[in-house]
């Protein structure tokens, strides 16, 4: 894409007024989106977005700027822009921009770009169709998106580094809306993962919409959610928001480094029960969170974050680890060349343990079962956190019960962990868009089955009795 | 400051070139956008970011199909690729024989929306707004421990439409704002709090009173914890007011309407929210952050009554959504951005300001809950209504704010929190695009211990 003569002539006009460190990302981000609603194939869109972001660091401070002219001359000047943001003396590099090699490596089978339209729009409308196929009377309205992302980088610092990766992303969601009489619910499937069209060798369309249809239907005939506090087990194919949530943000460094987090200080402290160990891998094999190196160009890798109950490892990125004077752990993300890369997650979850998950709701014996989560969001300062839960059941008597619907959780992070009480020996994944600081970013993330003595549930049904949930 | 027509001739360029390669109609929209961004912590820089941004989006129709490709490449070949792959992506849509483009309007909107002194201040000045904001928080009280974020951010941005009906349109605008989170600590305790005030022009920021107000929110935390599941009226402030209204939002459009995906689907001239609520989109609001001449597809803005005393007026369409109705576009073809098509959307929405005095809604409540946060807002269910949010605030006691209480849960439908309205603040205050006034609520539940 560009010489490496002319980014060693940028990251030399970057560092032209000091500053510690310097470097050039350049992106070249390759889009098609495909929606289908009322059965109509709506929108084909595809699109082409080039531009590069220059940074300087110097002390605590940075500066960035962007442009989508990647000419030599348009480069060097966005360089001088940011270079006069730092007051010092001129940096002397010297460049010779070796090639970074990554432990991992990702192949792509079917790359979006050789998939005609054709067949996109194909999965598009055999998934509208399996979902409509569900309950044609209470299915009303049916929306399928696709989407692939080509996205090629060149990362180049004054610490010498070059390193130029390719991510490819696919992915489909459905989501199917179901009335009857008054009452209009929802339901969503999404999956997606690091690869090309090869996606839909493991998720057949048809499936993944007819997941979304029969849990909007189903909806329809559940009751509200009781409110109050009370047990909770998770399964595992609920996902990982919550621990996305309730400490995930919580261990990211620029938090814990503004003081904005729980976690801050409790490094080597016990924050979580002894069942409990968390880790941040992005290394595994084409999840939707998975990447080769990070944005700023540092090779990604799998890191531990709480060992049995205790904090071991925050995730970092150039800056936060340099103020911490320690490497970064590969956790520099940023969404495009428009941002600059923070700590980020990656695929976070909580590790399987030994228990059966048939045993942990037995011996729940009466609370709620989380089948699967929704969105979250956290309070980093406080730990408070919110997720929703878009399929759940009451336990009653250690069996499953009656489906429930709107049913919200609330809680406290690091009190929440203390409290884990079984975990199970399954493990199940969901893919989300994490959004911080204004950055939207591809991430998964799972847990095991796991009982949890009491979260408060904040759902519509007014059960009277202090709001504890009554047993029976 | 480029000259505009350079624009202009790169849409003329490509429009030309995708009626030439057989598109029956085209339409090219370019921007280019210019942002500068600083946070500031503990009275230094902490990031400054300049950023420059181009590009085009082209819409092509043929056969009453269309397709869309965007591009950052404006040369003659990035414009011909584009050209290629909108009309080879129409091939694949479906057909639909209300899609079309507007004709140039016969008028539009006259707005001030581009204040010289953004860009005529200094970016020291800039910077001493964001410290003053910092410092305005810290000496608000000592329990100030934290300073997030200090930020003050302006941008600029340069509009293009032609398309091949005649319309030839452009535009410029700039807006400036400030933007405060901070976090308060005593012992153990820590609870955060922010304040913003975005606007068209540099001279009305208030940097002092974003500081204390985002100090004040924080403090008045201290010491929050859950308190018991109550069924007691709720107060939301004009923050958490706008963020429920941005619930409807969708479903007020025609879109949604005739999609099936909108709780107001058939229910124009019967209530659907209490008499004391009125809801206006206005994409020609003076002073307003969303104001243009013309929305993303040339259509010229206007004010829409959406609900009027409870009674439900009318939804937003754009020029596809219009047509589809046999209505007029009311000029709410919304784009994210040159990489999206104009979809229906909202501009200025905001919920009138009504006649009581804040302390008065208050007053009023013997036992109840002033709601100032909400988390999750995201996860509830627009084509529903159903929402189940994390709350946090104050407890009222006998007409007076009392603890502050977190970690509580409190969940309904939007159809039940609009029809239980009894009280309408008069401080309508906007957050971006989307402005309310402090508002009373009766009848939803409150979870907690």
């Amino acid at each position: 894409m560009i010489d490496k003569q002319v980014l060693k002539e940028v990251l030399d006009a970057a560092l032209a007024k000091g500053g510690d460190f310097a470097d050039i990302f350049i992106e070249n981000k390759q889009t098609t989106g495909i929606r289908c609603e009322a059965g109509k194939i709506e929108r084909v869109q595809s699109g082409l977005d080039i531009g590069a972001g220059i940074r300087v660091l110097s002390g605590d401070s940075t500066a960035y700027a962007y442009t989508n002219d990647l000419s030599r001359k348009g480069l060097v000047g966005a360089a001088g822009i940011v270079s006069h943001a730092v007051q010092g003396n001129k940096k002397e590099v010297n460049l010779d921009l070796r090639t970074v090699k990554s432990p991992v490596n990702f192949s792509f089978k079917e790359r979006p770009e050789d998939v005609p339209a054709g067949r996109k729009v194909k999965v598009v409308e055999a998934a509208d169709q399996a979902a409509r196929a569900v309950d044609n009377e209470q299915i009303k309205q049916v929306i399928v998106g696709y989407g692939d992302v080509v996205q090629k980088v060149i990362i180049a610092n004054s610490a010498g580094e070059y390193v130029a990766d390719e991510r490819i992303r696919t992915r489909l969601l459905v989501q199917a809306v179901a009335a009857s009489g008054p009452v209009i619910q929802t339901g969503i499937e999404a999956v997606g993962s690091l690869c090309g069209f090869e996606l839909f060798e493991n998720y057949q369309p048809e499936q993944v919409a007819a997941g979304a249809a029969q849990r909007a239907v189903e909806m329809l005939k559940a009751r509200p959610a009781p409110a109050g506090r009370m047990p909770v087990v998770m399964a595992a194919e609920a996902g990982g928001t919550m621990i996305h949530e309730a400490c995930g943000h919580g261990l990211e460094a620029d938090l814990v480094q503004k003081d904005i987090s729980v976690y801050a200080g409790k490094k080597g402290q016990k924050v979580a029960s002894p069942e409990v160990t968390v880790v941040d891998d992005a290394t595994i094999d084409n999840r939707y969170g998975s990447y080769r190196f990070d944005d700023e160009g540092v090779p990604a890798r799998s890191v531990n974050l709480i060992e049995a109950g205790v904090l071991t490892d925050f995730l970092y990125d150039r800056l936060t680890a340099a103020k911490d004077g320690r490497q970064s752990n590969g956790h520099g993300r940023r969404e495009s060349y428009q941002h600059k890369p923070i700590p980020r997650m990656g695929n976070t979850y909580i590790a399987p343990g030994k228990t059966d998950p048939q045993k942990i709701i037995r011996e729940t014996k009466n609370g709620l079962l989380v089948k699967k989560m929704g969105g979250g969001q956290v309070n980093t300062t406080t730990g408070d956190f919110v997720f929703d839960v878009v399929e759940g059941y009451l336990i009653e008597d250690g069996e499953i019960g009656p489906m429930v619907r709107g049913a919200t959780l609330t809680g406290n992070g690091p009190e929440v962990l203390q409290i884990v009480e079984m975990v199970g020996s399954d493990l199940g994944f969901t893919i989300g868009t994490c959004g911080k600081d204004g950055q939207g970013m591809p991430v998964s993330d799972a847990q095991p089955t796991m009982a949890i003595k009491e979260l408060v549930v904040g759902g519509t049904g007014h059960g009277g009795t202090n709001g504890k949930i009554r047993r029976i | 400051m480029e000259r505009e027509s350079i624009f202009v001739d790169i849409a003329e360029t490509a429009v030309r070139k995708a009626v030439r390669s057989g598109a029956q109609m085209a339409e090219v929209f370019v921007s280019k956008s210019s942002q500068l961004n600083i946070e500031v912590r503990g009275g230094s820089v902490d990031t400054m970011k300049l950023a420059e941004d181009r590009g085009m989006g082209l819409r092509v129709f043929r056969d009453n199909r269309t397709g869309f490709a965007f591009s950052t490449d404006l040369s003659n070949r990035g414009i011909e690729e584009a050209v290629k792959q909108a009309l080879a992506n129409c091939l694949n849509a479906s057909d639909d024989p209300y899609l079309r483009l507007p004709p140039p309007g016969p008028a539009y909107p006259e707005l001030d929306l581009y204040d010289p002194d953004i860009k005529g201040a200094t970016v020291e000045q800039k910077i001493s707004l964001a410290k003053s904001m910092e410092e305005a928080a810290r000496s608000y009280d000592p329990r100030v421990k934290v300073i997030e974020s200090s930020t003050y951010q302006d941008g600029e941005g340069l509009v293009t439409i032609v398309n091949s009906l005649g319309m030839k349109l452009t535009y410029r605008g700039a807006y400036c704002g400030i933007y405060l989170a901070l976090a308060a600590g005593e012992g153990n305790d820590s609870q955060t709090g922010f304040a913003l005030d975005f606007g068209l022009k540099f001279n009305r920021l208030k940097p002092e009173a974003v500081g204390k107000d985002a100090a004040r929110r924080a403090v008045r935390m201290l010491g929050a914890v859950p308190v018991s599941t109550r069924k007691v009226p709720v107060i939301l402030d004009p923050y958490v007011a706008a963020g429920f209204l941005g619930l409807i939002g969708p479903a007020l459009t025609g879109d949604a309407v005739q999609k099936g995906r909108s709780l107001f689907a058939g229910k124009t001239g019967t209530r659907v929210a209490s008499e004391k609520v009125t809801i206006i989109d206005d994409g020609a609001l003076p002073g307003g952050i969303a104001s243009a001449p013309f929305d993303g597809e040339g259509v010229p803005t206007s004010r829409s009554m959406l609900i009027e005393g409870g009674i439900l007026k009318g939804y937003l369409y754009n020029t596809y959504s219009a047509a589809r109705d046999g209505v007029q576009s009311t000029g709410n073809g919304v784009r994210s951005s040159f990489k999206g098509t104009p979809e229906v959307g909202t501009t200025n929405f905001f919920i009138e300001a009504g006649a009581t005095p804040v302390e008065k809604l208050v007053k009023e409540v013997a036992d109840g809950l002033y709601i100032t946060e909400v988390m999750g807002m995201h996860t509830a269910n627009p084509i529903s209504g159903d929402f189940s949010v994390g709350v946090a605030g104050l407890l009222i006691k006998d007409g007076d704010f009392d603890a502050p209480v977190r970690g509580m849960a409190m969940g309904g439908n939007i159809i039940e929190l609009l029809a239980g309205i009894d009280a309408v603040g008069d401080d309508l205050k906007f957050f971006g695009g989307s402005g309310a006034p402090t508002l009373r609520v009766t009848g939803l539940t409150t979870s907690g211990q």
